[in-house]
């Protein structure tokens, strides 16, 4: 039929793009996001201009607040085993990365008009977190809601990461919760009327030691009490579950084919939608820059577009919630450390689980669109804000996944990109009240699963705070433990 | 219908889906293609479109296609060679006569795939698997990739990226001043569109002799791994990491896509995809092209395709829609006012090149959005430094003829040069 192309590899149409403006979409990132143009096989080479004179005939955006999106390495896809020829010196730590911060002012996009000036609750943070209890306390009737965000919408950590969902970890609190998001995640069409594609094709972690077998058959039977069908494989039974894979070093496997892969993109609209839908105001863009408090409460969250005087502030401000805790004199452990990831030219489906290597925290799955999306821990990587992409990770990753699965060797690299682990001393999460300013509440420091947890945890917090019924979730993982020396140790970290 | 100007005088024979084609030594295989009158080379990933060869530069979707059992590699970049083994991907039972077609007809302005059918109960689980079985474009290679010969790692004064006009300005004067450069150009040779465009004031291709020009290597990134940059450069197969200490990136823009209805049928091609097909290959993609768009570049063109036998019609006139089922068979077009439908067996889409910022952006160079030409360039100052070490010439800062681009990029190692000498001791 007669289509106009804007983005042909992803075929994305001018009445799509129309659709997304209409939808009250203004700013490249965004557009990109909500219509898929230019994650193709060009990158945006084609398309970009495009969709701008669209957005700037169209939605009137102004040439300041038109930017283009992030250009990501490489500049043309460049196979894995291209990549995987380098070498790296594992103990040196990495540094650096592209794009270097050159203070593009995303201020430009920055709306007008103040923030209201008044609301019962303020939550920091439009990822994941934040706009899931948003949603969760709406459903309660609790409307009154302003959420901050100081990007667009999956900016932050919930934007970049692999969408990965295991009900696999290490102790009876986050197995729970993951068997209970997986729950809310096969519901979510269902509850939001938008599809996030989630797909229960299982994880797959391979354990190449045999300090990480016996961490993996700890966990497998801890699994199996909480009624998830976690099933430890020799190599060879692996080798069924994936055949491309090579079994070099693996001693065992342990296989549930019930977590799964979502795509993370709709997974935040779908939460902000259904949240405005009922009154919540979801304010992009907007930045905290300050506290007013008195008292031992916060009276006011300052912001680059005014005061929002409140009751409660929740802070979801995944990695970058230390910088505002600090803000209002709070001092949170957390800290930020990267982890870089990327993905490959798209292809017909072969890949069912998302496959790991718990030793190196090499990961891997393919998407609903087909691309190989993986990334790899880096122990050497140093703490610290740092968005940055590097030649270094290429190398490390094609390595390691060519070594497991050696027929991807040819397959390109499309583009890589990084997001902040909000990283904890124990790798639990900090949740509840603050000591001494308990109108402000935390959520943050989930070490790269947030993600997954959002939805059973906020579902529990919008619970606990509208009815102040006592829940140990909100007492145990409080910020007041490191200081009393109640460590909540996690130790099935990928990476 | 498409023909050679020149006639095959060194033929290589290659398979496509099993048939045999038959083109010119140095053709690429989307050349060799068009050249034998072919048009479906590829279907689209969503709607199974038909699609055929566009952009010619490697920086499109358009012509992917297996090739010797590697899946997604740009047919306009790939040569051919006798027996090469070459399939058309996505398509069911084939990519000339594909029943998922069905799609395009049953979504006929988009799909919205957030919403569609979104929380049904039971249908939802058939429409996750329907959509897995849709999604992606090429097989898994069939065979692991060859050894690789580790990187080479080298370290240069100045780093050229394009052998165009601009860069190639920009190497002679560096000559001239006895500066020592390298220069990378992905093409197998320099010259950009001096050689292949239809720039009728274009300046004649001089290369400097006896200086580092290396052409087949392709830039894939500017990094910067504990804050020391180096280009990534692919080069017969082989990586090289090249630290600079200055950067002229001169890499020009891709072709970008006109909107109207049907703009990526079969037979619609970049201008430059034309002009190289006539002045590169010997190959005229139509017998009656419709040259449309911005007018000095499509009166050049037409002069172009007129010179070579074929017609060039709708000169400079606005898109409106595409005709064809499997290639264009006309299009209707805006002319002075009048709005008609002319027959056409090729479009060519005359407007200026998207700036390929994405090196420039990796390097620290800030790129905005440019609200004359509508487009976003790259910003520099009157000497084409963009940041510390990184200078920009040519069509990265917006459209320009091939004279302009030439000066841009003497101005720019003028500047180098002094740059240079400032810092010496």
């Amino acid at each position: 039929m007669s289509k106009a192309l804007l983005c042909c590899c992803e075929d994305v149409t001018a009445s799509e793009v129309e659709h997304a403006i209409e939808k009250g979409y203004r700013d490249i990132e965004s557009v990109k996001r909500f219509t898929g143009f230019g994650t193709g096989m060009c990158q945006g080479k084609q398309c970009l201009t495009a969709v701008a004179r669209l957005l700037e005939s169209k939605a009137k955006t102004k040439p300041s607040q038109l930017m283009p999106f992030t250009p990501r390495p490489p500049l043309f896809p460049t196979e894995l085993s291209l990549w995987a020829s380098a070498s790296f010196d594992p103990a040196v730590a990495p540094g650096g990365g592209v794009p270097e911060s050159i203070g593009l002012t995303e201020n430009a996009l920055k709306p007008e008009a103040p923030v209201p000036s008044k609301a019962k609750i303020v939550i920091i943070g439009g990822g994941i977190l934040g706009l899931s209890l948003a949603w969760n306390l709406a459903q309660r009737g609790e409307t009154d809601i302003v959420v901050l965000e100081k990007g667009y919408l999956c900016a932050g950590a919930s934007g970049r990461n692999g969408g990965g969902v295991r009900m696999q970890w290490g102790t009876p609190t986050l197995i729970t919760l993951a068997q209970r998001s997986i729950e809310l995640m096969k519901r979510f069409a269902r509850d939001m009327g938008i599809n996030v594609w989630f797909r229960q094709g299982g994880y797959l972690f391979l354990a190449k030691s045999e300090a990480v077998v016996s961490k993996l058959e700890r966990a497998a039977q801890l699994h199996n009490k909480h009624g998830v069908p976690t099933q430890i494989l020799t190599p060879d039974a692996a080798r069924e579950v994936v055949p491309e894979l090579t079994m070099t070093g693996v001693k065992a496997a342990a296989w549930n084919p019930l977590d799964g892969v979502i795509f993370p993109w709709p997974f935040l609209w779908g939460y902000a939608t259904a949240a405005q839908k009922k009154g919540v105001k979801v304010e992009t863009f907007t930045k905290v820059i300050g506290f007013e408090q008195s008292q031992h409460r916060i009276k006011k969250v300052i912001t680059d577009r005014g005061d929002i005087e409140c009751e409660t502030v929740v802070l979801a401000g995944g990695a970058w919630s230390p910088a505002i805790a600090a803000l209002a004199g709070v001092d949170l452990p957390n800290e930020p450390h990267r982890h870089e990831i990327c993905s490959t030219e798209p292809l017909k489906p072969f890949l069912g689980p998302l496959v790991s290597v718990l030793d190196s925290g090499l990961y891997f799955s393919q998407s609903m669109r087909g691309e190989i999306v993986g990334g790899m821990g880096d122990a050497r990587e140093p703490a610290g804000m740092n968005l940055g992409s590097t030649q270094r990770f290429l190398t490390r990753y094609s390595q390691a996944l060519t070594e497991q699965m050696p027929q991807v060797g040819r397959v390109k690299i499309l583009r890589q990109w990084s997001g902040p682990y909000d990283v904890t001393p124990d790798n639990s999460p900090i949740l509840g009240r603050t000591p001494g300013l308990p109108n402000l509440i935390q959520l943050s420091g989930f070490v790269g699963h947030g993600f997954m947890m959002a939805p059973a945890v906020t579902e529990r917090m919008a619970a606990w705070m509208a009815t102040n019924e006592s829940d140990e979730l909100f007492e145990r993982f409080t910020l007041s433990r490191f200081e009393e020396g109640r460590m909540e140790r996690e130790d099935m970290i990928i990476g | 219908m498409s023909h050679r100007i020149t006639p095959i005088d060194h033929p290589v024979t290659f398979e496509i889906d099993g048939e045999s084609i038959t083109g010119q030594d140095g053709d690429t295989i989307a050349v060799a293609f068009v050249a034998a009158g072919r048009t479906t080379l590829s279907r689209s990933i969503k709607y199974h479109r038909p699609r055929g060869p566009f952009c010619l530069s490697g920086g499109c979707s358009h012509c992917l296609v297996r090739v010797d059992g590697v899946p997604n590699q740009p047919s306009c970049q790939v040569d051919i060679k006798p027996g090469m083994r070459v399939e058309r991907q996505n398509a069911f039972p084939d990519a000339s006569v594909d029943v998922l077609q069905a799609t395009d007809l049953v979504f006929s302005k988009w799909f919205n795939h957030h919403e569609f059918l979104a929380g049904v109960p039971l249908i939802e689980k058939v429409m996750l698997q329907v959509a897995r079985k849709l999604a992606g474009l090429g097989l898994l290679p069939e065979k692991p990739a060859p050894t690789r010969e580790p990187p080479v790692v080298e370290s240069v004064g100045v780093a050229i990226v394009g052998g165009g006009a601009a860069g190639l300005s920009a190497a002679r004067r560096l000559t001239e001043r006895n500066v020592a450069f390298t220069l990378f150009e992905r093409d197998r040779s320099c010259g950009g569109r001096l050689l292949h465009g239809c720039d009728e004031g274009a300046p004649a291709v001089v290369v400097p002799s006896g200086t580092s020009i290396r052409t087949g290597a392709t830039v894939v990134g500017v990094f910067s791994d504990d804050h020391k940059p180096f280009l990534a450069v692919v080069q017969h197969q082989r990586l090289h990491f090249v630290f600079y200490e200055r950067l002229l990136l001169a890499n020009g823009g891709q072709p970008t896509l006109l909107t109207f209805p049907n703009n990526d049928l079969p037979g619609v091609f970049a201008s430059r995809a034309v002009s190289r097909m006539i002045r590169k290959h010997g190959v005229l993609p139509g017998a009656r092209i419709a040259v449309v768009g911005d007018g000095d570049e499509a009166k050049s063109l037409a002069k172009l395709i007129g010179a070579n036998g074929g017609t060039a019609v709708a000169v400079g006139a606005e898109p409106l829609r595409a005709h064809g089922v499997r290639s264009v068979q006309a299009l209707t077009v805006s002319l002075q006012g009048r709005i008609e439908k002319v027959d056409c067996d090729a479009v060519a889409l005359c407007a200026p090149v998207s700036p390929a910022f994405e090196l420039a952006r990796a390097a620290g160079a800030r790129v905005g959005w440019d609200s004359r030409s509508h487009l976003f360039t790259v910003e520099t100052d009157a000497a084409g430094k963009s940041a510390d070490t990184v200078w920009v010439a040519g069509e990265l800062r917006g459209p320009m003829s091939a004279a302009a681009a030439t000066e841009q990029g003497l101005v720019a190692a003028e500047s180098i040069a002094s740059a240079i000498k400032g810092a010496t001791p």
